[in-house]
Formats: structure tokens, sequence, C-alpha cells
């Protein structure tokens, strides 16, 4: 008996809990859909605009300055704040080389940019024989179950 | 589902258009045409000429304005020879899928054919997806749906996908100083496969995972996460990032990253097969570290090195790259230098002799204006012992276009290579790049 009261207990806090949540989710902020203003061409400081932290994902806006450690180590990032990426880069531009099926390497579709990070510039075909090797876990990330029909083509 | 889809979307896309006059809206679109020819003695000679048309199109403010639709994908047609499988024809829908924008706390509501990137979760699905920020902190996402199957392994008939997949993500942020998730996904019964010597190294696609960020102060920051897979019962992968930054132009970080190859590799039929033996406990680290210093607004310099160690030996790169951009970006250009010290496992035939050791060099230029735009791109591997032959890979790029129309471009590559594989390899492209915008304020890139 007493058990159950208090798992009724229990439950009935959990709603009140929910329903008071639920009425504050409306105050929360939300990021905007788009950056409001123009961006400059190439890799963006948000600090040199934005000095405070944001609202919708509280981190400072420092960390996501587009430094050469920023783009190398993006994956961290995108993991979590998706949403706030979202803000100045379109789908597309992840697309560019996190895909399902890649019909061409992403240096040769985009071979008019070679100032854009992309796998596999130059003969990875002799390359990736030996870096397939040292690393095979960073092969995985894109290809493991995912944009390997020309991997099975010798590999199996 | 996926037939569904495959119909859905280009209906929805086709629907779109018209409203794209009233809405907020981008098209993109790229035209590639490839020509080059396979001369290789003991072969026949083969010409191929394939045109590839990617196309993207996001759709704003539909509806009452938080609704959107977002595509893109790709089709392929080949004018002389086969250039992939079986067929002169080729296409795939990368994603295509509905996005509700609610008007508080981040939250939106996903339905279609999309990416998934929540914690530990990296996922292609045809189905739906959730996400809200909650009070005090918290955060909530999650996804169901059909799994996007991929080619199939050569001797199966599957791609060893199971074909639902659910998954979420819960997240607690403190501030800017901490935030902690917990996320996980759960795809159905992997398909069985005819080959028995999968037994006891692939199964099912089930991982839970935890991630971290934390900033205890603005000049430091540690992220990363720790995946466990369910099905196979062990931890797959342990990914950190320590960054340091002790002046604003200067940029400290290492990373530590640790995997076991049967627990990581568990879920992917291909990866599965390339187990080392029967050496199934076999894991691999990672330790590296970098330093990057803006010496100015037009100038930047990073140096790196990695250390690498696997049951069957280790290897260290180090290196170093130089950027410069004029400060209106007309012209960017790049110096890279970089080397590879293997132990003789990692070459690509071993022996004691042989060697896996390499040079990378690479330089680029690029110059864009009102009118035109050009770039220059050229990248040697020196091997430490000759490969097939040869103690290099060399490839220079040169690309030319043109600006028809501030939307319009024409462009055109040749490449020259020559490698291990090919002692002379000419390449060429033409490229013809559409992007149109329609939009009142704002940018995306």
């Amino acid at each position: 008996m007493r058990r159950s009261q208090t798992l009724t207990l229990l439950v009935l806090a959990g709603l009140l809990f929910a329903l008071a949540a639920c009425a504050q989710i409306k105050a929360l902020p939300n990021l905007p859909a788009s950056h409001p203003e123009e961006l400059a061409t190439g890799p963006v400081v948000c600090s040199e605009c934005h000095e405070d932290q944001q609202k919708g994902t509280m981190k400072a806006f420092a960390a996501f300055n587009h430094s050469r450690a920023f783009v190398a180590n993006h994956r961290f990032y995108a993991a979590s704040d998706d949403i706030l990426c979202v803000t100045c880069h379109k789908v597309s531009f992840c697309a560019d080389c996190h895909t399902n099926q890649t019909e061409i390497k992403p240096s040769i579709k985009n071979g008019n940019r070679p100032d854009r990070a992309m796998p596999h510039r130059g003969d990875y075909l002799t390359l990736h024989k030996i870096e397939g090797k040292l690393d095979p876990a960073s092969c995985y990330r894109c290809h493991g179950r995912a944009n390997n029909e020309r991997c099975v083509a010798c590999h199996r | 589902m996926k037939y569904a889809v495959r119909l859905l979307f280009p209906a929805l896309c086709l629907a779109a258009f018209p409203a794209c006059v009233l809405a907020d809206a981008s098209v993109d679109s790229t035209t590639l045409l490839r020509i080059y020819q396979d001369n290789r003695s003991g072969s026949p000679s083969q010409t191929f000429a394939p045109v590839t048309q990617f196309l993207g199109v996001d759709v704003d403010k539909l509806g009452d304005g938080n609704l959107s639709a977002h595509l893109l994908g790709w089709g392929r047609l080949d004018l002389a020879d086969q250039s992939f499988n079986d067929d002169h024809a080729a296409g795939s829908l990368s994603y295509g899928y509905l996005q509700y924008r609610f008007g508080a706390a981040n939250a939106q509501a996903r339905a279609g054919r999309f990416f998934i990137h929540e914690g530990i979760v990296n996922e292609q699905l045809d189905g739906v997806s959730a996400r809200t920020d909650l009070p005090y902190g918290f955060g909530v996402s999650a996804f169901g749906g059909a799994t996007v199957h991929t080619a199939h392994i050569p001797g199966e008939n599957s791609d060893g996908k199971g074909d639902g997949i659910f998954g979420g993500r819960a997240n607690y942020r403190y501030g800017g100083l901490l935030e902690l998730g917990l996320s996980g996904v759960y795809e159905t019964k992997a398909p069985a496969l005819a080959d028995t010597s999968f037994a006891g190294r692939f199964g099912d696609h089930r991982l839970v995972g935890v991630d971290i960020f934390l900033s205890p102060f603005r000049m430091l920051q540690l992220s990363g996460h720790t995946s466990f897979n369910t099905a196979s019962q062990g931890v797959a992968e342990d990914c950190y990032l320590l960054q340091l930054k002790p002046v604003e132009k200067l940029t400290l970080s290492a990373d530590f990253n640790e995997y076991h190859d049967r627990d990581i590799f568990y879920s992917s039929a291909l990866f599965a097969t390339l187990l080392n033996g029967n050496n199934l406990n076999a894991q691999s680290r990672t330790f590296g570290a970098s330093a990057s210093y803006n010496l100015n607004d037009q100038v930047d310099i990073s140096l790196d090195t990695k250390h690498y160690t696997r049951d069957i030996g280790k290897a260290d790169r180090f290196g170093a790259d130089l950027r410069y951009t004029l400060p209106d970006a007309r012209l960017r250009a790049g110096l890279s230098y970089h080397y590879l010290l293997t132990s003789p496992e990692f070459a690509i035939i071993p022996s004691s002799s042989a060697s896996g050791s390499f040079y990378e060099m690479r330089g680029y230029a690029m110059r864009d204006t009102k009118n035109y735009f050009a770039s220059l791109d050229i990248i040697d591997y020196i091997f430490k012992k000759d490969v097939e032959g040869r103690g290099y890979a060399l490839e220079a790029t040169g690309s030319l276009g043109y600006h028809l129309t501030p939307s319009l471009a024409l462009s055109g590559d040749l490449s020259y290579g020559s490698n291990p594989q090919y002692a002379n390899e000419l390449k060429g492209l033409f490229r013809l790049s559409y992007a149109m915008k329609i939009a009142g304020k704002g940018d995306s890139k």
C-alpha cells in the first residue's frame, strides 16, 4: 500500500515537473534560421562580431571561430551543435564530403576550390593502401556502413 | 518506405518550385562533364565521358513561415564507355526532407530522408526526427525510420544493415562551461550473411555513448565521446580533444583516439572482413598535437604531429601548413609539408626491407575576381621505397572559369598526374555552376 502511494506521488510529481517544464519551453530562445547579416567570404571568426555567449547553445561564440584547429576537429562541434552550423551552412555544404553515395571524389567535384579542406587529394588510390592500415577507423567513419560501393569492388 | 520517399520527394520539390517565388529559396546546380581515357597496356582502350548533374534545392518560409523543404541529389549519364558498374546511368538522393521549426527552444521536426549527427550517432535514414531544448539546461532529440541501404556486399544479398533504425540523445548544459550528452542508436536485426567467416565479428548495429564539452575557462576546452557497442559488449571508441588558447591568435590542441577493432567494425559487413586475421581484440591508438597561429589577418601557420600505435606496428606523422588569404579573399594560397614515418608492416607489401613512409608536399593558389576565377593545385607524394617501380605520385590541377552572370559560371579543369597506377594520367573536366538565391536577408554558405 505504502509502495503504491509512493509511486503515485512520484508520478504526480513527475507530471507536475513536466507541466512546469512545458510551460517554460515557450520562453526558451531560438537560434535564427539563418545568419541575419551577409557573411564574408572564407573562414569566419565569430568572435569578431559576437562577444557574448549564445542563447541557444550556451557556449561562447569564440569556441566556434573557424580556425585551422576548428576545421580539423569540426566533428566534435557538429555532434552537439549542428543546429548552430545550419544557421550559416546549408546542409549541402556538409554533404560535399559526408554523404551516403559519392559519385565523384569531393576534391575533383570542387577542383576549382583548392582552399577547401577536402579528403583524398592526389593519388589516394595508392595512398589508401598505407593509410588504411595505419588508421582504419578514420576510413570507417565515412565508408564503414555507407559510401562504400567503390570499396567493395576490391575488398571482398 | 524507400519507394515512397523516392516518389514523394521529387513530387514535393516540383510542387515547391512555384512556392520559390513567394518563399526564400535557393537552387544550386552543378553540371560536370569529365573526359578521360584508360590506355593501359594489356587492357582494351576505353574512353569515358560521364555527365553528372548535382542539384540542391532549399525552400524556406513555406506555409506559416516555419516550414522548409530541402533536397540534394545527383544523377549520372555515360556518353561513352561505362564509367562505373553495369549501368550507363546512376543516381542518388542524398537527402530530401521537410522541416518545421517551432517558435521557441530550438524545437524542430523533420520528415523524409536526412542525416542525423547527435553525439555518437551518425546515420542516414528515411523517417522522422524531432528535437527541443528543455528548461534548466536539458535537451532531447529522437529519430526513427528505415535505414538507407547501400551497395550489396559481393557474394551476399544485402549490405549488412537491418531495416529499421531508432535512437536519440539527451543532454544537459550548464552555462558555457559544461555539456554532457547521452546518445544511442538501435538498428533492427542485421541480416544473416552467407559467409561463415563473419561469425563472431559481425552483428547488429547497436551503440550507446556519452559525450562531453567542458570549458571551465575561456582558454581551455575539452570535447570528446566514448561509445559502447551493446551487441558485441565492448567499448568501440574513445575520442577526446583538448584545446588551449593561451592568446587569441594561438590554438594548441592535443587529441587522443582509441578504437577496439571488433567493436567499432562490428556492424560493417565490409570492415568486419578486414579485421586482422583472427585477432578480434586488436586495438588502435593515436595521439596527436597541433599548434596553429595567426601571424596577421592574411597569414596563418600550423604545425602538427600524430603518433599511431596498432597491433601490427607504429608510425609518426609530422608536418606544417602555411596559408595566405587577402582580406577580400580574392587571392588564397597555401603550402604544406608532411612526413609519415612508418614501421615496415605498414608498407603496401610488408617485408623487412619494405617501407610505408612517404613525404607529402602541396602548394596551391587561387584567384577569384568579379569576372573570372583561376586556380593551380600541385600535390606530390614521394615514397621512401618505390611503389610498383615508381618513387612518387604527382598530380597537378589547373582550373579556369568565367562568371557568365553573377549566378552562372563556366569553368574547366585540366589535371596531369604520374603515379604507380599510371605513368601519365591526363584528365579534363567542364563545370557549369548555377547558384540562384531568392532571400530577403541573411546568408548561408
